[in-house]
């Protein structure tokens, strides 16, 4: 397992890897997975949550944007924006993740892998109308008028806030605004070898996500005045977020 | 698209040549007066009706993400295949019309000019679908609505429909948040997605009497999720929802504001807003600034015969 790392979203100048038409190639799939407390999350089951109260997730996604392979200080450009949808019902869906697939990388000795979550400043300008039908970003149910926003992540789902088996409260956490965008890397020896496939898992635990959310006071934020608990979603990414082989 | 396959598609769309008896068309159920729905609860087909109520068909070009309330099509050239063969819609079958369309007086020419067929045997079904497509597609509606004339700074709304305006978007954290922009969202007013908005009371993920998406997709927590339908001229689109349950939109507007029926998978937007009855009509009020009554009226979605 190893950590994700927050990085300060500064522009900076790295090079890039050139792919040469007549490289050997080889597939990286990466497998994002939901967990809670270390075992797999489905949604609709119910888990302890702070103090006496429990908690049921219904909907679980997010963007993930500019998704790179490292080298050294160069980066190798696999994927701009991608809706990784972690919303499963059933244990053998969530036990297996959403799986997202790049083929065409160059084979090598790759140092780790980077990515942001949300969407990134220069494509949150725009509106789902900018896109074809096929971009995740041009589903309206991802954009916040009132924010001007893209919604960089939906975490929903119900509370029973007095622990008497009562789900009473519904929640709906979505984060978004330039703010808000994390962008992260990962130090993970990554070998892609000549039509092979290596496989990555990106787990998320949602009770790491949630340290310290008060949910029970906020169990909505929609106003860009009510950001308190959605800051701390997405600056616990850094603590939530492991990579492994 | 092209002006031939387009004007094929319209008067396609428009006859009953489609169904088994030729009583029903697809403007039966869809008319364009009342914004291509038919003012029912569920549709009145050749032999009987329908399981759900009509959908309006304005915009519908830009549903990408599923299509019928359970989002069982995946785009128009499937779609428009179904209804002929529907055997409470129009019950004839596609072979049937192929004869009937290629027998035709007019239509070879039609098909002709659309498509650049050099025999009628080249007329069939999926011509025919991709001509109704293409007209389906040009049922756009949206530009001449108070809600769009204010988006582009032309006019300014009512005091009660800019509340409303601002409790729709929840724009104006003073104001309670409606939250209905989160399911109906601009500009289409619907979004690509699938939601249980509280109409159905079901103990756990299987009692549904309707299941909707979940009987499509086979996934339990999908059930009880259906698509938004557009906001858009609301005031002709009566009744609503997916069964016509509700006949007015004060009647939408209160079920909203209750939180609607519990159900595990009932969105997390949907519980009691705490709307006082001003709040409400201010609501309504937005609700109807969506309305563009020149759809209703522009002759290129009219009758063609
Ligand atoms: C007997 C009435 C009836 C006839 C005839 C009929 N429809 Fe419909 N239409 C409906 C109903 C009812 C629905 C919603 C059904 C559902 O979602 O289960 C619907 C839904 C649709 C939708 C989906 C809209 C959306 O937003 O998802 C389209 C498109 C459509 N019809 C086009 C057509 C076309 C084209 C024809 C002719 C070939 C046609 N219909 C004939 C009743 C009818
Ligand atoms: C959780 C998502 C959600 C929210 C929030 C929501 N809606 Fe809906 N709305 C839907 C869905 C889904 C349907 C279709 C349901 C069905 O018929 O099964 C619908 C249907 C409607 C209809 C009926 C349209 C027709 O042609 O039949 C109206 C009107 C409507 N909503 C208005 C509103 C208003 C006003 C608000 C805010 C007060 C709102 N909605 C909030 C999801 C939502």
């Amino acid at each position: 397992m190893r950590p994700f790392i927050l990085l300060a979203v500064t522009a900076f100048v790295v090079g890039f890897i050139s792919c040469k038409e007549d490289n050997p190639e080889g597939t990286l799939t990466l497998h994002f997975k939901a967990v809670y407390d270390g075992q797999p999350l489905q949604t609709f089951t119910t888990h302890p949550f702070e103090g006496i109260q429990q908690i049921q997730f219904t909907h679980l996604s997010m963007m993930v944007a500019d998704l790179q392979l490292v080298k050294g200080s160069a980066v190798k450009d696999l994927d701009d924006i991608e809706l990784v949808d972690l919303s499963f019902d059933n244990l053998a869906a969530a036990e297996a993740g959403y799986t997202l697939t790049i083929p065409n990388v160059a084979t090598g000795s790759y140092d780790g892998i980077k990515f942001g979550l949300g969407v990134p400043p220069d494509l949150n300008q725009k509106k789902p109308a900018d896109f074809s039908s096929g971009s995740p970003l041009s589903k309206t149910g991802y954009y916040w008028v009132a924010w001007n926003s893209y919604i960089f992540s939906k975490t929903e789902g119900r509370l029973d806030t007095l622990g008497n088996g009562t789900l009473d409260l519904g929640f709906a956490m979505h984060t978004g605004s330039d703010a808000l965008y994390r962008a992260g890397q990962g130090t993970i020896p990554i070998v892609i070898e000549e039509g092979k496939t290596t496989n990555m898992n990106v787990l998320l635990d949602y009770k790491d996500l949630l340290q310290g959310v008060d949910i029970k006071s906020h169990p909505q934020n929609h106003t860009q005045s009510d950001t308190s608990e959605i800051v701390k979603i997405v600056n616990n990414y850094g603590t939530s977020i492991t990579l492994s082989l | 698209m092209t002006v031939d396959g387009i004007r094929l598609g319209r008067k396609l769309f428009y006859d009953p040549i489609l169904s088994v008896d030729s009583t029903v068309s697809c403007a039966t159920c869809h008319q364009q007066a009342l914004s291509f729905t038919d003012g029912l609860d569920r549709s009145q087909g050749v032999a009987g009706m329908t399981r759900r109520g009509s959908l309006s068909l304005i915009n519908v070009g830009f549903h990408y993400d599923g299509l019928f309330w359970d989002g069982r099509s995946p785009n128009l050239e499937h779609l428009s295949l179904i209804p002929p063969e529907d055997p409470i819609e129009m019950a004839e079958t596609w072979d049937n019309v192929e004869l009937k369309l290629r027998n035709h007086p007019v239509y070879p020419t039609d098909f002709r000019q659309a498509f650049g067929i050099d025999n009628v045997s080249g007329i069939d079904r999926h011509l025919a679908a991709k001509a109704i497509s293409q007209f389906l597609r040009t049922i756009v509606s949206g530009h001449n609505s108070r809600y769009d004339r204010f988006v582009r700074g032309e006019i300014f709304l009512e005091e009660n429909e800019f509340n409303g305006y601002l409790m729709f978007f929840n724009i104006d954290p003073s104001l309670p948040d409606a939250q209905c922009g989160h399911c109906h969202n601009a500009p289409l007013m619907a979004t690509n997605d699938y939601f249980n908005n509280g109409l159905q009371e079901s103990p756990d993920l299987y009692s549904f009497p309707d299941p909707g998406l979940g009987a499509i997709t086979g996934i339990a927590s999908d059930n009880g999720r259906f698509k938004p339908p557009t906001l858009r001229n609301l005031v002709f689109t009566a009744p609503y929802m997916h069964d016509g349950r509700f006949k007015t939109l004060p009647e939408v507007v209160d079920h909203y504001a209750s939180g609607g029926k519990e159900s595990p998978n009932k969105s997390s937007f949907m519980f009691n807003l705490v709307l006082t009855e001003s709040q409400k009509a201010d609501i309504l009020a937005f609700l109807l600034t969506l309305t563009d009554s020149t759809t209703l009226t522009n002759p290129a979605f009219k009758n063609p015969f």
